[in-house]
């Protein structure tokens, strides 16, 4: 020993106990600081062992309050154990905490981990997705969709029980003959089966297996059949080009990985986001104008105009204040203003438009989710 | 042995108040636990909110605070526990976890998806294939984290440790569980003791190795709870059937039948005995399986109480239920009443389209609010009255007999496990603690 105690300032001198980490034995020991040399000094049975007081840390998170345990940061396994807890207040750095090591291998792995989560959504899921869904059987696809529908009518309840379908006879009958003005041109694949939500969500979208759902906000805000017509073919050519599996298929590979890295706490919360997200259902732009151009020809073969579409979208874009803070379906879509514009140069020159219900069949499509006095109510205040 | 080589268990020089030191000699050390409940709350609640503020990625140093917290607390012949995992290399394990599973989670599911609608019209079939392939690596991911938590756990300054081998456990497990299933549960206390003794028998602490001793067949009369709350269930459950065939009606038969309320009240008696057997087995079997583990000479017992353990978990739970019920439906009711009260603001002719505006996202706001905080305080109180009665009470009817003998340990390495527990993290494996 170079330093002999008697030379040096000793301060603090106590009794405490020391583990050595190679022999499981707690031995008793005299330790001190060395206020000159800025040293804990620890006298064990065969030699004093020097503790630089700028590495000497408390172990944290102590359950029992009699000890304080110390360590060095220059070594890990020796400690010091103190019968008296106030000795703290002569260790300045006590209190820090270790610097943080490996943290090259951690950015490496989180940059793995995140590329890794990111092609397997953005990439390998889609891809798979889209592959698939050519080969999936109409009985499977509509399973499928039956699954979504109710996943989406449990997300979007306040209440206990799941938001209803409207089933008035008269609207349900007015919207039958909408449709078989629509198809009657044109020999579908798949059945189509169509609901209206009671929801004033202003919104229509396609599910999986033939499903096509209005909101009852749609009908409300439309202001002539024609509209809705043309919203309808637009998802009739959703459901042909078979988007909506697709779309199916690719959440059901996302939302288990998402759930992986965000755990029981955030997992949770983000399942029940995304199934919110099914109904907002970001197609490709792609799909979008293939679906807008199925429509005008749909439309056109059943004597109505596809200009009906463009005015829908203006409706949009107009209600964009109002639509309870909800980026409706189409509002999310790209180059809306591009689509309007389309639309309307989709009819030609000269075209004579049938209308696609009569007067009394339009009133009993609006009252599909029944005569609300209170939505009278509202809107004629509006 | 002298006093003064060895202060810790044997009568103290400076006795400290907070640890009385038992006055018998040193033939063996008692556990202790030294927590104090409101501490451990505070702790819960403040890593709990910092978990939630970080989305989740502070769970990492919440575990490690508390398991922290609980392994100082438990003393053995007044040395504490050291916990010494470290939250970074949690986060790293989890990471390298999530590389792995990101594949089988996302490619699998969606082909089991595709799968099970295009033969079955249906997800169930793809929930359970995915459940029944999730099986081994939940068992296997278990053995890691175990190997993990004990590799990080110190006791008089040496390591504990667990071998490699967990493959191996999950084959043994998935088998034992195979044929436990194939005999109704008679083979159970093989099962227990089996795969007790294939973790046993790879744990070390320091250079002393653990050995499981005993036989399979010890564990038989632990079931004892179980059995009688299977043959009273059996008493009411047999005769009601009998009845049941001869009278179909339920109505004709709790007019006609007067025995009916007593073979209800049998099958009711019956199912609250087998849960306190469930109890009685976990806790039984493992005094039992404690009893019989030795390391160089030096061995344990365990004198917890079923019936203590078995009213921890019931009051636990209870308590935890109206902690997080109470407010929260007093919550609701408020909020019911803001809203009534909005409403008739309105009827009364209160322009208030401000307020449509704004309250879906005030609702959005609040719900989240609500789901998390709901979630915050019920681990928080789970961890307070459930947890931690728990470890307090195993740790004090905890005893290691032959202490001179720990002695002639010396350390073990370390052992690196850089994927630590990330495995059952991403798998949610033992989230307790």
């Amino acid at each position: 020993m170079t330093l002999r105690p008697s030379e040096i300032s000793r301060q603090y001198q106590t009794e405490a106990y020391f583990l050595d980490g190679v022999i499981p034995h707690a031995q008793k020991i005299e330790c001190w600081i060395e206020k000159a040399a800025d040293m804990l000094a620890i006298r064990t049975k065969a030699t004093t062992l020097y503790w630089k007081l700028d590495d000497v840390r408390a172990v944290p998170d102590q359950g029992g309050k009699d000890l304080l345990v110390l360590r060095t940061t220059s070594e890990p396994l020796p400690r010091v154990l103190l019968t008296d807890p106030s000795y703290i207040k002569h260790l300045p750095k006590a209190r820090k905490t270790p610097p943080v090591t490996k943290r090259g291998k951690l950015v490496a792995w989180s940059f793995a981990a995140l590329t890794s989560v990111a092609i397997i959504i953005f990439g390998l899921v889609p891809l798979m997705a889209n592959q698939l869904a050519g080969f999936i059987p109409p009985e499977g696809e509509q399973a499928l969709g039956d699954v979504t529908l109710t996943q989406i009518r449990e997300a979007l309840t306040d209440e206990a029980a799941p938001i209803s379908f409207c089933t008035d006879t008269e609207g349900t009958r007015a919207l039958q003959r909408m449709q078989d003005r629509l198809v009657k041109a044109q020999a579908l694949e798949t059945p189509l089966r169509v609901h209206v939500l009671d929801h004033k969500m202003i919104n229509a979208f396609a599910l999986p297996g033939g499903h096509i759902v209005f909101f009852r906000g749609l009908i409300d805000k439309a202001e002539t059949p024609e509209e809705i017509a043309a919203v309808f073919a637009h998802e009739i050519g959703h459901v042909v080009s078979r988007d909506p599996t697709r779309h199916a298929l690719r959440s059901a590979g996302s939302i288990g990985v998402l759930g992986l890295l965000f755990g029981d706490f955030a997992g949770g919360a983000l399942v029940l986001f995304l199934t919110e997200q099914l109904i907002e259902a970001q197609y490709s732009q792609g799909a979008e104008a293939a679906a807008d151009s199925f429509a005008y020809d749909m439309l056109l073969k059943a004597e109505i105009s596809p200009a009906a579409l463009g005015t829908m979208f203006e409706r949009f874009l107009e209600l964009g204040g109002e639509t309870d803070g909800i980026t409706a379906h189409f509002m999310s879509h790209p180059a809306l203003g591009d689509r309007i514009e389309k639309a309307r140069s989709a009819e030609p020159a000269g075209f004579q438009a049938q209308p696609i219900l009569t007067p009394k069949e339009w009133r009993d499509l609006q009252t599909i989710c029944g005569d609300s006095h209170e939505r009278r109510g509202k809107s004629l205040k509006n | 042995m002298t006093r003064d080589q060895s202060p810790w268990g044997a009568p103290k020089p400076d006795p400290v108040p907070a640890t009385p030191t038992p006055s018998e000699p040193q033939d063996h050390l008692e556990g202790e636990f030294l927590g104090r409940r409101v501490r451990l709350f505070g702790l819960a609640l403040r890593t709990g909110v910092l978990t939630i503020l970080t989305l989740g990625f502070y769970r990492f140093w919440m575990k490690t605070r508390l398991r922290r917290w609980y392994w100082s607390s438990i003393r053995v012949g007044g040395l504490p526990l050291e916990y010494v995992g470290d939250p970074v290399e949690k986060l790293l394990g989890f990471l390298i976890a999530v590389v792995i599973l990101a594949f089988y989670v996302g490619v699998v599911n969606l082909l089991l998806m595709f799968a099970s609608f295009s033969l079955f019209q249906g997800n169930f079939a793809a929930y359970l294939a995915s459940f029944v392939g999730v099986i081994p690596i939940w068992f296997y991911a278990q053995y890691r984290a175990r190997r993990y938590v004990l590799a990080r756990t110190r006791w008089r300054g040496l390591r504990f440790g667990l071998e490699p081998g967990a493959w191996g456990y999950a084959v043994r497990a998935l088998g034992h569980w195979t044929l436990t299933l194939l005999t109704l549960g008679i083979l159970w206390p093989r099962m227990t003791y089996h795969l007790e003794k294939y973790k046993t028998d790879r744990t070390s602490w320091g250079t002393g190795r653990l050995s499981q001793g005993g036989r399979w067949q010890m564990l038989f009369p632990s079931t004892k709870w179980v059995i009688f709350g299977v043959l009273i269930s059996a008493c009411g459950a047999v005769p009601l059937t009998w009845e049941a065939l001869e009278t179909p009606l339920l109505s004709d038969m709790m007019y006609a039948k007067p025995y009916f309320g007593l073979w209800v009240a049998l099958i009711s008696l019956g199912i609250a005995v087998l849960t306190f057997g469930v109890f009685y087995y976990r806790v039984d079997s493992l005094r039992r399986l404690t009893a019989t583990k030795e390391m160089n000479g030096v061995g344990l017992t365990l004198k917890a109480r079923p019936l203590r353990i078995f009213g921890i978990h019931f009051w636990g739970y209870t308590l935890a239920s109206i902690a997080l019920f109470v407010p929260l439906v007093m919550i609701m009711v408020v909020i019911g009443f803001a809203m009534a009260g909005l409403i008739g603001a309105e009827d009364m002719g209160v322009d208030l389209d401000w307020l449509t505006t704004l309250d879906r996202w005030v609702l959005i706001v609040i719900n989240i609010g609500l789901y998390f905080a709901a979630f915050l305080m019920w681990s928080v109180f789970t961890q307070t009255f459930i947890t931690f009665p728990l470890m307090r009470h195993y740790a004090e009817t905890l005893t290691l007999h032959n202490p001179d003998a720990l002695l002639a340990v010396r350390q073990r390495p370390r052992d690196e496990h850089i994927e630590a527990e990330g495995f059952a993290e991403a798998l949610d494996v033992g989230a307790s603690i």
